[in-house]
């Protein structure tokens, strides 16, 4: 009759001994403690999601949805962001324009004094085009909104782009698809020829090809003009189509729409653009100098005068002020999405302060046994992580999915990053953490007698 | 009371660590009570549960602790099993005194000095009698082919080798109760600890239980029992009878 393991377990000749062992040194000592309990944390709360599949199921709806409302919200606003930044620089950023006023006024005050300033006219694109040494094309463009028709076909609204040089084609970033461009003199004679976007096409020549509708006439504001050529089409903006258009040479749409001199605040005809192109990119500081100090001799403006009296723009300026008005309407939304993923973040710590309930005599005995508070915490913990963290996934995917269908219905390219990916199923594990943290820790704590004694 | 000529255990404020070797090297002292009180704060009144409770246990004793119920047997058993730590007095078991213990040493105690048996079994529902038997090995650090191995020897000493694969469900009373104390054994704990083993038992079934735990202790074991059934008590060799807190009895019955 004698001991197991005596030889092991008394110490011999201990009469000194007074202090306790040091038992956090012996845990630590040994690799495989912390190992096995998550090991065996990580089945079990595999075992328990399996268990309580309906309870998994509806978790996971939470999460998932959360999840799926963010990250359709982030791509569809990065799509957007991207489609606009594209839209803007298709004229590259060697282009900026002169125009009486910006194309932005945020006061009744600005939109007064804008409207007092001088045209811009054609005078003026002149003299650029001569004057400016940094600046390598000058054209001019003005728009208006006109009802057209071919036959039985109608089309209320078609944006007339009168422009001057044809090199206007090429700093406006239009290539032609069929047909041709008219030649300078064609232009300059004022004649009754056009450039149609693919979507006029469309529109008055339903079932045609392109290349049957180059040489027919159409109507566009009253008038009628023979289609010299179709232009490759650019996309919409923000669900805007700019391949809805006609071009018009700048001398015919001055004598059939004529062009706003006369300081009106809303003329129903458009407003003189003047598009200056440099070069290359490092030359347009320079070139905007120039442009500017001729403009201001031209307007007879000296060093006293704060306003220029005309508007120098270029498409960067009007993306940093998209970007800035859109970019808290943005947080906001992906804000209020994110509302959701906290409801997720609520039902996830519900059904885990229910499966701690459930489970309190499971504890106990995994406490009888030798379990540390950090084995249960973590046991809880993963469960909550692994729950959210699969929501994620899915969540990643279906908010993706979503994504994608609202861009096939409004029409902007879109950009799954798997940066969003990252950070849907990141975004989710911390929810899962956050939410599984006090049950977790209310596990831990519980008395193992009284869990013992729990049914 | 049984006077052993090893420990004085006296109960000062000084914590005085008991001799736990006799002179002559026989006797080993495994667990040391000294003056223990447990005091419950019930709102206004203070109910004590334990009133100064002093006895050793050598290694290899096999000990019935009875009393009726509310005399303190449940407290003391809890103390003994470290669920619990004193409200005053010392407890050395193994030569550490875990009345000083907080929560996380107190389950390593737990994990390798102790080993319970329960009235009601507290099995893991869902898992595997072998997956049981591994629990305490899992919160103990073995590594996984380590622990497969010395679950299913310590399930083999209980005749339960082809039950391994069972759910707790899928096995006997008697059955459930052996695949506890093949848990309780599997990490060679110091001492065994069953609070009523035999209370969900009929009699042929807590005959065997019974006839095992004697086999355990002819294996160099040591076992506390507490019970209050005196037939079942009368099996251990040493029985300490608790009434309100106190010990009534102690005495060598074998």
């Amino acid at each position: 009759m004698f001991p197991r393991n005596a030889s092991e377990t008394i110490p011999p000749s201990d009469s000194g001994f007074t202090s306790r062992i040091s038992l956090p040194a012996r845990i630590r000592a040994n690799p495989f403690v912390r190992l096995a309990a998550i090991w065996e944390a990580f089945f079990v709360a595999l075992g328990s999601l399996r268990q309580n599949k309906l309870r998994t199921a509806l978790t996971l709806i939470g999460i998932i949805v959360g999840v799926t409302a963010v990250i359709a919200v982030v791509t569809i606003i990065k799509g957007l962001d991207q489609t606009v930044a594209q839209t803007f620089s298709s004229q590259g950023s060697t282009v900026f324009t002169i125009s009486k006023r910006p194309q932005v006024i945020t006061s009744r005050e600005d939109f007064i004094k804008y409207n007092r300033r001088k045209p811009v006219t054609q005078e003026d694109a002149e003299a650029i085009t001569r004057l400016c040494t940094a600046c390598w094309r000058t054209g001019v463009s003005v728009n208006s909104i006109q009802p057209a028709k071919r036959g039985d076909q109608k089309v209320d609204a078609i944006q007339v782009r009168g422009v001057s040089p044809p090199s206007m084609f090429e700093i406006d970033g239009v290539t032609i698809d069929a047909g041709r461009f008219w030649t300078e003199s064609e232009g300059a004679a004022g004649g009754d020829v056009c450039v149609v976007g693919p979507d006029v096409v469309t529109n008055l020549f339903p079932n045609e090809s392109i290349d049957r509708a180059v040489g027919q006439d159409i109507w566009v504001g009253g008038h009628r003009y023979t289609i010299l050529g179709v232009h490759q089409a650019l996309g919409k903006i923000l669900g805007l189509s700019r391949d809805n258009r006609v071009y018009i040479p700048f001398a015919t749409y001055k004598k059939r729409f004529g062009v706003d001199f006369s300081g009106q605040s809303f003329s129903p005809s458009g407003v003189l653009v003047v598009f200056i192109q440099t070069q290359s990119a490092d030359q347009l500081e320079a070139a905007q100098d120039q442009v500017r100090t001729i403009m201001r001799n031209r307007r007879g403006k000296t060093f006293k005068d704060d306003d220029d009296g005309f508007a120098l723009e270029t498409q960067e300026v009007f993306l940093k002020l998209y970007s800035s008005a859109t970019s808290n309407i943005y947080l906001v939304t992906i804000g209020v999405a994110a509302i959701s993923l906290v409801v997720g973040g609520i039902v996830v710590m519900n059904i885990m302060l229910v499966s701690v309930t459930e489970r309190t005599k499971e504890i106990g005995i995994r406490k009888a046994v030798g379990a540390r508070r950090n084995d249960i915490l973590t046991q809880f913990l993963i469960e909550a992580v692994m729950v959210t963290a699969i929501g994620g996934v899915f969540g990643v995917l279906t908010g993706f999915g979503t994504a994608w269908l609202i861009a096939l219905a409004i029409g902007f390219p879109l950009l799954f990053s798997a940066w969003s990916a990252v950070l849907g199923v990141g975004v989710s594990s911390i929810v899962g953490v956050v939410s599984g943290l006090w049950p977790a820790w209310r596990a831990a704590r519980l008395d193992p007698i009284e869990a013992l004694r729990a049914e | 009371m049984t006077e052993t000529p090893i420990a004085t255990a006296t109960a000062t404020s000084v914590v005085t660590k008991p001799n736990l070797v006799s002179p002559d090297g026989k006797i080993q002292v495994l667990i040391a009570m000294q003056n223990i009180w447990k005091t419950y704060d019930m709102g206004a009144e203070k109910v004590h549960a334990l009133h100064g409770v002093s006895f050793e246990v050598h290694r290899g004793e096999y000990v019935a602790i009875t009393g009726p119920s509310g005399s303190g047997k449940s407290t003391l058993m809890n103390l003994i099993g470290c669920l619990d730590t004193p409200s005053q007095g010392d407890y050395w078991l193994n030569g550490k005194n875990v009345s000083e213990m907080d929560d996380d040493e107190l389950a390593r105690i737990r994990n390798q000095e102790v080993g319970f048996v329960f009235q009601t079994f507290n099995l893991l529902a869902r898992a595997t009698a072998l997956h049981n038997v591994e629990l305490p090995l899992i919160y103990g650090g073995i590594p996984s082919a380590k622990r497969h191995e010395m679950a299913k020897q310590a399930l083999g000493e209980v005749d339960l080798t082809d039950r391994m694969m069972h759910r707790p469900n899928e096995l006997s009373g008697g059955q459930r109760q052996r695949v506890a104390i093949a848990r309780a054994l599997v990490n060679h704990p110091s001492i065994l600890l069953a609070d009523e083993p035999t209370g969900a038992l009929d009699t042929a079934t807590s005959y065997d239980i019974m006839n095992l735990f004697e086999k355990l202790h002819e294996d160099g074991n040591t076992i506390i029992l507490v019970t209050h059934e005196h037939d079942i008590a009368a099996r251990a060799h040493r029985v300490i009878s608790i009434r309100d807190g106190l010990i009534e009895k102690d005495e060598q019955i074998k």
